[in-house]
């Protein structure tokens, strides 16, 4: 296998973000390979760990900490006299072609030879769009939430501007890719997330864990409190089963005191963040997502990797690639409490039925296995590459 | 047993109808949601429709120990909905009564709800909403379900004819017994009949926006295997059944006032569904789904419930109805960019069509097409300093090809520049010098029957596209995709200078788009004029215009020629549209008309020269003369003469007109007479003949050798000059026009040339290249004079210039194919046939046989001779000197 030069652009490297996440596993694999990888971050958190080990060069493009805006006209701002906006899009636009010019200059580094960048996030698009037209440089823009998330915000202009000359235009999902083709997007694809490890347990062992699981960070958007509520309604008819759920976050405190509100003390505990999300999931039997938005989850892709069933809220296109509806897991529409609680028990109380799930999660988990996901990126840069005349 | 008697001594309020066939996978999930929900005075009913998978066990094992739960199970199986629900209807004891798909489930709190709405409304039956679980999209949910309606009915709100769905309501069972409204067995779409009926026979019905129904639909990717398309024509044999009992219902009960709503529900939801799919059905299916189709069509409605569908549908549907598959087919291919049995598609006017295979009378109201399909393709995009270049694949789909032409261009969205290249071959190449900064968009131009349809290129019709950038000294040019996908050739400045200038430039474009003469500027230019106004006459200015400034030509240009070659004393004004276009001898300036120059020379020049019309454009001054040469004998009647009266304002412009002329000029004694009468014009009149034929008395040699040199044709050729006239009233004069041009393409003789002269209206319609070699268009040549001299014969039809022709005593054949109507809506001054210079013909056949046949026209040398002698007899070249005299010395 040629050699490759690979480069991350990245918001923030030292996020905790799953992109940061699926960035980190796949960079690391790329060393691993003997690839020369590096990540090029527009700006960082101050003072927090990174996923991505010291052997990547990482280089921050805003040191100073200054996070452009969003670009704003000038002269109708100058006629409205607003003189605060426009010395700050003055600056705006003299830091976007001095790091331009950097970046510029990041890539003259590379000469003649091949590069691959693989955009995580379309912000940082705006830095690098110039590298377009270098014959040498190929751009694979990335979007890791579905196209409803993303038409929320700002990032879906951001997306029709930016993406629509780049060599590849990777979604999550199947759903995701047909609604940018529709769009005329005749570069995008599909690109799974891997997942970071796989392991093959027995169902009866995961069974007797009798432990419900699930994680992320605890905030509204992930609905733990429709799960939590779920798993109250159904606790009494499913005696001796936990739910544990791991994670950080603002809304640690009201979640608490939910559980103490509906007496689940015994039953459900928050278990804080954990650095071994594996060795949580094989200590579990099945896996809880109660989301209200999502792309391709990972905490789906990792549970399903141990062999877990899920259920899960039809958030987005993408769980239904996950999750095979009474094939490997079951799911419900987003906030419907009511059937989440008797999904959960159907599946807490009838072993027969987990037991085919838990089989079928494993042999289903194999589309994110880390390897295969691998050499479809490696596929994907031999399709691109070797083409110089800008193709 | 004991439990089963209590529950019959009270009878529930709700009774839910629970039917199952093979659904194990779901039952359980169903069952659930009524076990949980919060309204607990409900009996369910589950019937099982002899499943052969575990459905009937776990039915079985779940009402188990659940005295309102019962199951029933079926001996055999019904293959449908209907018996298993009216079994559970049989067996159900409460006032009110649901119904639940095995597959599928109800929120919480729908039985709740749908009986609180019930009661408090006291409705028929009550809807609330149906969440289809692939989409999460509520059914019908903008149209019906958005907001609550309280005891509507279906005649007062035409649109719950869309909903079929019968499992998402509540219904009072008395309503049900009332009219014994049930299932229909045996057929397929029993909720079409159902739901229908029951729409129409409630008195009240009333809608709640409450979620209550999940509806479980599995999208799977291997549902239509081969094997199953012989039992396609059935699903739709089924649903003509179901149609047909409900328009039966319709008939038979009174409702038959609906139909047309129903037929619309119909067309636009039912029949959509196949003609969707209808390229994937086999041949069988084709033969049998046309047959039923148009008896159906013919037993329910005419042609005219498709008048207002969408065009597509329209024109299906009107196709399916005349039973005329071979071009539905057609239709469908040329749709979908597939070659089809036939050219179909025509153009009248403007207006296009699609051909059915028999013509009928009332095709064009149901076959019209608002924009004709194009398909293209760009590959192998190339892109250095120099050029820009490209592959192409295009085809207007069912159009004759000999009848479209395609060119290739780049406009520039800042500047409006445009590049246009035809596209002759498959390689298209614009030369990139002379480019100014601006995104340069790449448009397709189909130019068809005078027609001109123009396609923005996407990146979608792109295959690969390459991200190219070249540079000269001053410019980069790249390859460029905005946000909409449109694709185009980006020039940016590279120096710094032009930059700024560019940035400016677009600026102010922005803003003079949106600015039209408005606010400073207007107050500025009216001010500008004012004082134009109050400036003392030049006496030595003479202005001129020609056919709106549209040309250099007719009289207004050989009094001038004549003026300036004889007088030194005068300065010389022309205006024209676009000065830049027009070249021609002499001292004088030009002047873009409407600019404030133009009306700064209008209210100075102390004389007017046009043939026209320019009264209007300022005020004329007393000491101003205006010298008005018209343009033509008149042959059809004009002003006052008019058969349909003009109206007030028409008449009220012409009085603006002839009262600022102080000379007219008439070319004999019979045009004298009826422009005083027509024009009621009282001023002085110079009857010289007209400047204009002054030429075709001279017959200056060189004339002749100039225009036959500019059309390169040789001058052994035999010159015919084609000029018919504008039909203002027909749209299609102009395609009929160019078939002419293409039979007489073909027919005329090697040593001939068609000189083609068409109204300027219609000269912008025609491409050069559309026509064949021996046609040389001369519709935008400035001066027709100059064309009478270099031709041998001329062909129109109620043209003046037969009577300028006609003093050159070459023969003259009149096409009329339209005589009758023309006399009808226009009118002559005299009888066109009897006096005719020539052989007037109403084909171009006849044409052709007199063109090939020049010793036929002999015959006709007395009458033109004739002719020439009434209307030409003062023409004696002299007229421009005889005008300059009286005018200008």
């Amino acid at each position: 296998m040629p050699k490759r030069n690979i480069v991350f652009v990245i918001n923030e490297y030292n996020g905790h973000g799953g992109a940061q996440r699926v960035a980190s596993i796949l960079a690391e694999d790329f060393v691993q390979d003997g690839h020369n990888v590096a990540v090029l971050s527009i700006n960082e958190q101050k003072d927090e760990s990174s996923y991505f080990s010291r052997r990547i060069p990482v280089t921050v493009l805003h040191q100073d900490g200054y996070r452009a805006p969003i670009a704003k006209e000038l002269s109708s701002n100058l006629k409205a006299l607003k003189f605060k906006t426009v010395t700050k899009e003055l600056k705006r636009r003299r830091q976007l072609s001095k790091k331009r010019k950097e970046i510029q200059k990041f890539f003259d580094a590379y000469g003649q030879e091949e590069v691959f960048v693989i955009v995580i996030q379309v912000w940082g698009m705006q830095w690098i769009q110039h590298l377009l037209y270098q014959p040498n440089i190929k751009i694979i823009g990335q979007s890791h939430e579905s196209v409803a998330a993303a038409k929320s915000s700002h990032r879906y202009k951001r997306i029709l501007r930016y993406y629509r000359q780049v060599s590849k235009f990777l979604l999550l999902t199947e759903k995701d890719a047909e609604y940018f083709q529709g769009l005329g997007f005749s570069n995008a694809g599909v690109m799974y997330n891997p997942s970071p490890f796989r392991e093959e347990i027995e169902p009866d062992v995961l069974y007797k864990n009798k432990t419900i699981v699930s994680t992320g960070r605890l905030i509204d958007d992930k609905g733990f409190d429709v799960l939590i509520e779920a798993f109250a309604k159904a606790s009494p008819d499913m005696p001796g089963w936990k739910l544990h759920i791991y994670g950080e976050g603002p809304a640690k405190s009201y979640l608490q005191s939910l559980i103490h509100i509906l007496g689940m003390e015994d039953h459900i505990t928050l278990k804080g963040q954990t650095a071994d999300t594996q060795s949580a999931l094989t200590a579990s039997s099945f896996f809880l997502l109660a989301s209200k938005a999502e792309g391709l989850p990972m905490s789906l892709i990792e549970a399903q990797a141990c062999g877990l069933p899920c259920i899960s809220t039809d958030c987005a296109p993408g769980i239904r690639e996950i999750v095979g509806e009474y094939n490997n897991g079951l799911l419900a529409p987003v906030g419907d409490v009511p059937l989440l609680s008797r999904h959960i028990k159907r599946l807490a109380t009838d072993y027969g039925l987990f037991f085919s799930f838990s089989k079928n999660a494993y042999e289903h988990s194999k589309i994110f296995d880390k390897q295969v996901i691998k050499n479809q990126w490696y596929d994907l840069f031999a399709e691109l590459g070797g083409q110089q005349d800008g193709k | 047993m004991v439990s089963n008697l209590k529950h019959v001594q009270k009878k529930p309020k709700l009774s839910v109808v629970v039917i199952a066939f093979n659904n194990e996978l779901y039952i359980e999930e169903a069952l659930d949601s009524l076990y949980d929900q919060t309204f607990k005075d409900l009996e369910v009913i589950v019937v099982n429709d002899f499943s052969s998978d575990r459905t009937g066990i776990l039915i079985d094992r779940y009402v188990e120990g659940k005295p309102n739960f019962k199951a029933v199970h079926l001996e055999q199986n019904s293959g449908g909905c209907s018996t298993p629900r009216n079994t559970g209807i049989a067996h159900a004891q409460g006032e009110y009564i649901m119904f639940l798909d095995g597959d599928d489930w109800y929120t919480i709190d729908a039985c709740e709800k749908l009986v609180a709405a019930i009661e408090r409304t006291n409705s028929d039956f009550v809807a609330g909403q149906a969440i289809r679980t692939n989409t999460y999209d509520i059914w019908y949910e903008k149209q019906i379900y958005s907001i609550e309606r309280v005891n509507i009915n279906i005649r007062e709100f035409n649109f719950l004819l869309f909903d079929s769905l019968s499992v998402n309501k509540i219904y009072k069972r008395s309503f049900l017994d009332k009219h014994n409204l049930r299932f229909p067995e045996g057929i397929h779409y029993e909720d079409v009949v159902f739901t229908g009926k029951a729409y129409f026979l409630a008195e009240s019905v009333s809608i709640i926006p409450e979620p209550v129904y999940y509806w479980r639909v599995v999208e799977n990717a291997d549902v239509k295997s081969i094997s199953n398309r012989r039992f396609e024509f059935d699903n739709f044999r089924n649903r003509i059944v179901a149609h047909r009992q409900y328009d039966k219902f319709l008939k038979e009960s009174g409702f038959i006032l609906y139909q047309g709503h129903k037929n619309n529900r119909f067309l636009r939801h039912d029949l959509k569904l196949y003609t969707n799919d209808y390229l994937e059905f086999d041949e069988d299916y084709k033969v049998k789904f046309h047959a039923l189709i148009q008896e159906y069509m013919h037993e329910v409605m005419d042609e005219y419930a498709f008048i207002r569908l969408p065009e597509r549908d329209r024109i299906m549907y009107y196709l399916l109805y005349i039973g005329d598959k071979a071009a539905f087919q057609d239709y469908l291919s040329y749709l979908n960019g597939l070659p089809g049995s036939m050219n179909r598609i025509y153009a009248e006017g403007e207006s296009y069509y699609f051909r059915a295979t028999k013509p009928g009378l009332n095709d064009k109201k149901f076959l019209g097409i608002n924009e004709i399909e194009i398909n293209y393709r760009i590959s192998d995009i190339a892109l250095d300093r120099d050029q820009f270049s490209f592959n192409v694949d295009a085809h207007a789909e069912s159009v004759d090809p000999s009848e479209v032409s395609f060119s290739w261009v780049l406009k520039n969205r800042q500047t409006g520049d445009t590049i246009q290249r035809p596209a002759v071959g498959t390689r298209v190449v614009f030369p990139l010098n002379n480019m100014a900064p601006g995104n340069y968009y790449l448009f397709l131009y189909v130019s068809h029957q005078g027609n001109l349809h123009k396609r923005l290129i996407k990146k979608s019709v792109i295959e690969e596209l390459p991200n190219l950038k070249a540079k000269n000294e001053s410019l980069s040019k790249e390859i460029f995709i905005n946000h909409k996908n449109s694709f185009a050739i980006k020039v940016l400045p590279l120096r710094k200078v032009d930059q700024l200038k560019f940035a400016i430039q677009r600026r102010r474009k922005k803003y003079k788009s949106n600015e039209k003469l408005t606010g400073l500027k207007e107050v500025l230019s009216n001010y500008a004029k004012g004082l134009f106004g109050k400036l003392p006459l030049q006496s030595n200015w003479v202005l001129f215009e020609s056919h709106m400034g549209k040309q250099y030509s007719d009289s207004p240009k050989y009094i001038y020629e004549e003026l300036y070659k004889n007088r030194s004393k005068f300065k010389y004004i022309w205006v024209f549209e676009n000065p830049d276009a027009v070249q021609f001898p002499g001292p004088a300036i030009k002047v873009k008309r409407k600019t404030l120059r133009h009306y700064y020379y209008l209210v100075r020049s102390k004389f007017w020269v046009d043939n026209q019309g320019m009264a209007r454009l300022a005020p004329k001054k007393k000491q101003q003369v205006y010298v008005q040469t018209w343009h033509g004998t008149p042959l059809k009647r004009m002003g006052y003469d008019q058969k349909k009266t003009p109206s007030e304002a028409a008449l009220e412009h012409l009085k603006t007109h002839t009262s600022a002329w102080d000379y007219f000029i008439s070319p004999n004694p019979y045009s004298t007479a009826i422009f005083r009468r027509a024009f009621r014009y009282g001023g002085e009149i110079l009857e010289t003949g007209y400047p204009r034929n002054d030429v075709l008395i001279k017959k200056p040699e060189i004339i002749s050798q100039k225009v036959k040199e500019y059309y390169r044709i040789s001058p052994e050729k035999k010159v015919i000059l084609f000029a018919p006239t504008f039909r203002d009233w027909d749209p299609n004069s102009f395609q009929k026009t160019l078939a002419d041009i293409k039979t007489l393409s073909k027919s005329i003789n090697q040593d001939s040339v068609v000189l083609l002269r068409l109204h300027y209206l219609l000269s912008d319609k025609i491409h050069d290249r559309d026509l064949p070699a021996n046609i040389k268009n001369a519709s935008t040549y400035q001066d027709i004079q100059e064309l009478y001299l270099a031709s041998d014969v001329l062909v129109t039809d109620y043209s003046s210039v037969m009577f300028d022709y006609a003093l050159l005593e070459r023969p003259i054949i009149l096409y009329c194919y339209d005589l009758e109507e023309y006399l009808s809506r226009r009118g002559t001054y005299f009888d066109f046939i009897e006096k005719s210079p020539g052989p007037v013909c109403e084909t171009i056949d006849e044409v052709i046989s007199y063109l090939g046949n020049p010793e036929s026209l002999t015959s006709y040398n007395q009458a033109l001779k004739q002719f020439a002698q009434e209307f030409g007899k003062l023409e004696d070249g002299q007229a421009a000197r005889k005008v300059i005299e009286r005018v200008f010395d």
